[in-house]
């Protein structure tokens, strides 16, 4: 399964720019479903036929970035985010865009205190020596991500994009492990997400679902110091009870648990008190669709250097597998 | 049921927002006795439809949210101590020393215990507190509380709605249980009087997290005027006067860019000649209420907004009048009987 995260998490997919990414994923799958298509937004939609529910499992393939909005005349980048960006996170980091250019991120110096940084008082050096040289490498209006690698250590991950390949590598898995289930299933990797959970609401309103799973990262409370949270990375996958753009509704949050339970999975509840997920849009589609979430303890998410624990990975999978059947 | 009974029945059901199966089932009872029909949705929305008697019906949509704000435990100490968070908007400020019930296992008591003034150092005498420092306290022993909480159990305040003087009531949720009770005024009095048009009166979910029962009832129901039922707020001493409205004047009729012009107009209209109380409430955005969501859902719903004035809005003490609950739910349904339909 590293190996899938691996191919995942390196390759160029920030929100808008899902192409490259999904046809990785379509690559993987296919003739491991019975249909693959793409939407107007660019989700790719992988179904396997049933006769049963119409269950669908959510993954946003889009990842944070940034994209370059003015090139000055000594060839200097200046950009804004795509997804969100935290100032002191992105300082000093490389970036790559989708035609391999790398930038490192750096900001003026005469700023005064440091904490007043802003995005707009920073630059991307792409080491162009004039205007002239840096439009022949990039143009305004594209994206770059961040440059990190992809390493297994200890039985954890560290990696950029975790969120949410992570999220894509658990559904890829679980597409080809073919698990045997009367249930219709909607693979579906989702387009910008980052962006306000955007690919997930059409790709929801085209499905027409009776219940929906979101899979994406969670937080944790388990670094120095960190704000109390009662997700640790490595206790298992944790259960959606609720985030900033869902509560999850009781009958799929209390059939994750009663999955979890038979089978002995591990698993924690995750109260995320920032930021939302793709069951945020489903479950305001069509008239409701009752969605619930699996989520992956991260730590430093929205960093270059996300951690992830494999057994949570291993766990997710199978409680998923258990949630179609 | 009389209006101020019906109101504390109301005030005193547990309904925190996404978690409203807890109440669903008797909304619908109460619903009942006046509806021809009465379903309850997948996110447990509760619909009543009234048939119309017209040949060429229209459909009016009215809707009231009936969850309230309330905490969700976040962790569980090996003390016993319950963290929390909160559900919809609840101010940190007013909520230490309150009395809970934790949703766990079995509905369990428990306070917000706060710090006594002897052990708050001077420095710190004027601050205020952190709901992330808070906790809630079951009668401490962190094995027993495992047993029988879990992260994730829902808790609702514990303050049982009470008459005041003057035909006022205060409890924890008059937002918006007092819109449910003028569902239920309205539904009431279309038993009196003809309407031609379908009448689907609906009990909403999960407004104090983004209007979402609203979001998914108007897709389901195909309405051509929504009527939508919410608390503004009662004038107190420091409101602002143009945000705030006195109790006992009748309900608040909206008028704004999202609000139809026509028919809020011609409610006013018809207070005006059946002597029913009300009062204008300008509102120059998108009102941050379901009238907001009915606006743009489908083709468009053209929408009125009535709102009952309670003071201390998003505290466990909401006062609102019962005459405004009664004239509201009047007005709305002499509109729905009279309105005209070009």
């Amino acid at each position: 399964m590293f190996n899938i995260i691996n191919k995942l998490t390196h390759t160029f997919g920030p929100s808008g720019n899902e192409k490259k990414i999904a046809d990785l994923i379509r690559d993987m799958l296919k003739g491991k479903v019975d249909e693959i298509k793409t939407d107007a937004l660019g989700n790719l939609i992988c179904i396997k036929k049933g006769s049963g529910k119409k269950i669908m499992l959510a993954a946003h393939m889009d990842e944070i970035g940034i994209i370059v909005s003015y090139i000055d005349e000594k060839g200097f980048l200046r950009f804004s985010n795509v997804g969100g960006i935290n100032p002191f996170v992105i300082l000093g980091q490389r970036v790559v865009f989708e035609n391999g250019t790398v930038g490192v991120v750096w900001y003026e110096e005469n700023i005064g205190d440091i904490k007043s940084i802003k995005l707009e008082k920073m630059y991307i050096d792409i080491a162009a020596k004039s205007q002239a040289d840096a439009e022949r490498l990039v143009s305004v209006g594209d994206m770059a991500v961040f440059e990190s690698g992809t390493i297994l250590q200890n039985g954890r991950i560290i990696s950029k994009s975790m969120d949410d390949r992570i999220g894509c590598a658990i559904l890829v898995q679980i597409a080809l492990n073919q698990p045997r289930t009367e249930n219709e299933i909607y693979y579906v990797f989702t387009a910008q997400e980052e962006v306000g959970l955007r690919g997930a609401r059409t790709a929801a309103y085209g499905i027409m679902p009776d219940m929906a799973l979101a899979v994406d990262v969670t937080t944790t409370g388990d670094t120095p110091e960190c704000k109390p949270m009662s997700v640790r990375i490595g206790d298992g996958p944790a259960i959606k009870i609720k985030d900033r753009s869902v509560i999850a509704h009781p009958q799929i949050k209390d059939r994750l648990i009663k999955c979890a339970e038979e089978h002995n999975i591990p698993h924690q509840f995750e109260i995320l008190v920032q930021g939302g997920t793709d069951a945020g849009s489903i479950h305001t589609t069509a008239g409701g669709i009752p969605s619930g979430g699996v989520a992956i303890p991260t730590r430093n998410v929205h960093n270059s250097a996300e951690i992830v624990d494999m057994k949570d990975v291993e766990n997710a999978v199978k409680l998923i597998e258990a949630f179609i059947r | 049921m009389e209006c101020v009974e019906l109101l504390k029945k109301l005030s005193n059901m547990r309904a925190v927002s996404g978690r409203e199966n807890m109440a669903a089932g008797e909304i619908a009872e109460l619903f009942r006795q006046y509806c021809d029909d009465v379903s309850i949705d997948a996110f447990y929305n509760v619909i009543g439809f009234k048939k119309g008697q017209g040949e060429k019906p229209g459909n009016v949509l009215v809707t009231a949210h009936y969850d309230e704000i309330g905490l969700i435990v976040t962790g569980i100490e090996d003390s016993g101590f319950l963290r929390f968070t909160a559900v919809g908007g609840v101010d940190a400020k007013v909520i230490g020393a309150m009395e809970v019930t934790v949703h766990g296992k079995e509905d369990l008591f428990g306070v917000i215990g706060v710090k006594p003034p002897h052990l708050i150092p001077p420095e710190d005498k004027n601050k205020g507190i952190k709901m992330e420092d808070m906790r809630i306290d079951i009668g401490y022993d962190g094995e027993k509380a495992r047993e029988l909480v879990s992260i994730g159990d829902m808790v609702s305040f514990n303050s049982p709605a009470r008459e005041l003087l003057n035909n006022r009531m205060a409890g924890k949720s008059m937002d918006n249980r007092s819109g449910v009770a003028v569902l239920i005024e309205i539904l009431k009095e279309l038993q009196k009087i003809k309407h031609d048009d379908n009448v689907y009166i609906v009990a909403t979910v999960q407004e104090e997290l983004g209007l979402i029962g609203a979001i998914c009832a108007t897709y389901n129901i195909k309405a051509d005027l929504g009527i939508v039922i919410d608390v503004c707020h009662g004038d107190m001493p420091d409101a602002p006067s143009d945000e705030a409205f006195p109790l006992d004047k009748g309900a608040a009729v909206a008028i704004g860019p999202i609000i139809s012009r026509k028919h809020a107009r011609e409610c006013i209209k018809l207070a005006k000649e059946e002597n029913i109380s009300y009062q204008i409430d300008p509102e120059a955005g998108d009102t941050g209420t379901e009238a907001a969501v009915l606006a743009v859902a489908r083709e468009g719903i053209p929408v009125i907004l009535l709102s009952i004035p309670s003071k201390y809005m998003h505290t466990t003490v909401e006062m609102i009048s019962v005459s405004d609950v009664v004239a509201t739910g009047r007005l709305a349904a002499r509109y729905i009987a009279g309105r005209s339909k070009e």
